[in-house]
């Protein structure tokens, strides 16, 4: 075998020519094919044919490994998108909640404001639930406003509800509130029902540290269930007219003279969070007039009438003044006048009996 | 004959993972020139008669299927074959750090050559750009490939030699 081969191998000299009319050749193709003078199409086509099937091979592996790093590529695309969305999803449930929360305060505020603004007689101070006394945490909480702010001792504090306490203790920035629910605490109230007006005190009951009572009900006293309690103003120390709750149960005291009633709290005490502390307070502004039934036929619009009379009152104030100008106008001519008429009679009396005048008037004195 | 087939399939498989499976690693349209390797590692093994074959029948076959001027690959690989063959005569063959350096080198010459043909049949060329987007990745691309290039040819000529010679 080896002996054929070697005896095939042309010599030398016709390798050297082969070699160099085949550069020859190729270099001539060049230029004819440059100038469009050859073409191979067959050969073309052929060659085509017999390497189709590897660069299908080739081509398909290609693409499987393209596809395969594509894959990849979207893998770890994937893996760092999701990563990032649950970062965005932690972020977007700690705003949420912060949100809950904003909402939350928002709406306890906005009622806390409204009633600001109803009750007119009072000036509010908003503060917030910062603190509750662990051992007695029902009937002591500390709030964040001070003297600072205005908050002093004794001053009622109060929500959109009704009553909550009164300052025990302010320091700068902080003030201790004692609860209505407090055994120790004892407010002045009323029967708000117009028929009964029965007067009693509200205190703290130790068994029942959510229901105060309202004890020193006179036995025969006209008070019922549901009736609602409000402060007396008695004492100094809560203002007249604010809410405290209803009367849940009414009870015969121990003595056999005197009753008590359960009250049910108008304040929710377990869920108290922004309160207002009442720092001045003045007499309420008379309740609107109620209105009055007209006889048929003869109806006037209520709100036209009150137009057209403080118009009139208007009227009336704008001729008032425009008499006063006058008259204040004819007064300044009269004094004019009449300091014109001294200078003028000065002037005629002759000086010696001015000099006399004067001394006489000395000698006189 | 059963050393040619071998060849040919060798040839036409490398080739084909050329022009399919390397378009996969292009860099900017540019991808390693297996055929470049070939002619160079069989003119370092065999010579310069088998280099210009060898740069003859791959350039044949490049200009039949992608060739844009008939010939230019043609020409360009039969001097490389030719070049590298001779130089062979003067190293030691089984040296493998050779076709290392041989591929950029074959690959500058290869760039060269068709630059010139391209210019020299009328076509205006920025050569500084061609520099940049297709020598240098394509030195790059070479300098990967030789080793693996030239590990095939020099088994299959180890094999040839063994068994037929």
């Amino acid at each position: 075998m080896k002996q054929q081969y070697k005896q095939k191998k042309p010599s030398a000299t016709k390798k050297i020519f082969a070699v160099i009319a085949l550069f020859f050749i190729v270099f001539c193709t060049i230029l004819l094919a440059a100038r469009g003078k050859f073409e191979t199409p067959v050969a073309n086509k052929t060659a085509m044919t017999v390497l189709s099937p590897f660069q299908n091979f080739f081509s398909w592996a290609g693409s499987q490994l393209a596809y395969l790093k594509g894959s990849f590529t979207e893998l770890q695309y994937l893996q760092r998108q999701n990563r990032q969305l649950r970062e965005e999803v932690k972020l977007l449930r700690a705003q949420n909640l912060t949100a809950s929360e904003y909402a939350s305060e928002n709406q306890r505020l906005r009622a806390l404001l409204g009633y600001k603004q109803v009750s007119v007689q009072f000036d509010l101070v908003a503060a917030g639930v910062i603190g509750r006394e662990s051992v007695t945490w029902s009937s002591v909480i500390t709030i964040n406003r001070g003297t600072l702010d205005g908050v002093a001792n004794n001053m009622a504090v109060v929500t959109e509800l009704g009553l909550v306490g009164h300052v025990l203790e302010a320091s700068a920035n902080t003030s201790k509130v004692q609860l209505i629910l407090d055994p120790r605490s004892s407010v002045g109230t009323l029967v708000q029902r117009p028929d009964s007006r029965v007067a009693g005190i509200v205190e703290g009951d130790m068994n029942d540290p959510n229901h105060p009572r309202m004890v020193n009900i006179p036995k025969d006293a006209n008070v019922q269930v549901e009736d609602v309690v409000v402060t007396s103003g008695f004492g100094g120390v809560y203002p007249k007219g604010i809410v405290v709750g209803k009367i849940k149960e009414i009870h015969n005291d121990e003595g056999g003279l005197l009753k008590y009633g359960i009250i049910e709290t108008s304040v929710n005490f377990e869920k108290l969070e922004d309160v207002a502390v009442i720092v001045a307070s003045r007499e309420a502004p008379p309740e609107p007039l109620p209105p009055i039934i007209q006889t048929p036929g003869t109806e006037t619009d209520p709100q036209e009438t009150a137009e057209q009379l403080r118009q009139a009152q208007e009227n009336l104030q704008q001729a008032q003044e425009q008499v006063q100008i006058q008259q204040q106008q004819q007064l300044q001519e009269a004094q004019g006048n009449l300091q014109q008429t001294q200078e003028q009679i000065q002037q005629q009396l002759p000086p010696q009996d001015t000099q006399e005048h004067s001394q006489a008037e000395g000698d006189a004195q | 004959m059963k050393i040619f087939v071998a060849l040919v399939i060798i040839v036409l498989a490398m080739y084909s993972a050329q022009t399919s499976l390397l378009t996969f690693l292009d860099y900017n349209g540019v991808s390693a020139n297996l055929m470049l390797l070939l002619i160079v590692s069989t003119a370092l093994l065999r010579g310069h008669y088998v280099g210009v074959a060898m740069g003859f029948c791959t350039g044949i076959l490049q200009d039949l299927t992608t060739g844009d001027f008939f010939g230019c690959a043609t020409f360009a690989y039969m001097i490389i074959g030719l070049i590298f063959g001779k130089f062979s005569e003067r190293v030691v063959k089984d040296q493998f750090l050779l076709p290392v350096l041989a591929a950029p080198i074959a690959a500058v010459i290869y760039f060269f050559i068709t630059t010139g043909f391209i210019h020299m049949l009328g076509y205006p060329i920025d050569i500084s750009k061609f520099i940049h987007t297709m020598l240098v990745p394509l030195i790059f691309y070479q300098v990967i490939f030789s080793l693996p290039v030239h590990k095939i040819v020099y088994d299959f000529d180890k094999f040839v030699h063994k068994h037929f010679e």
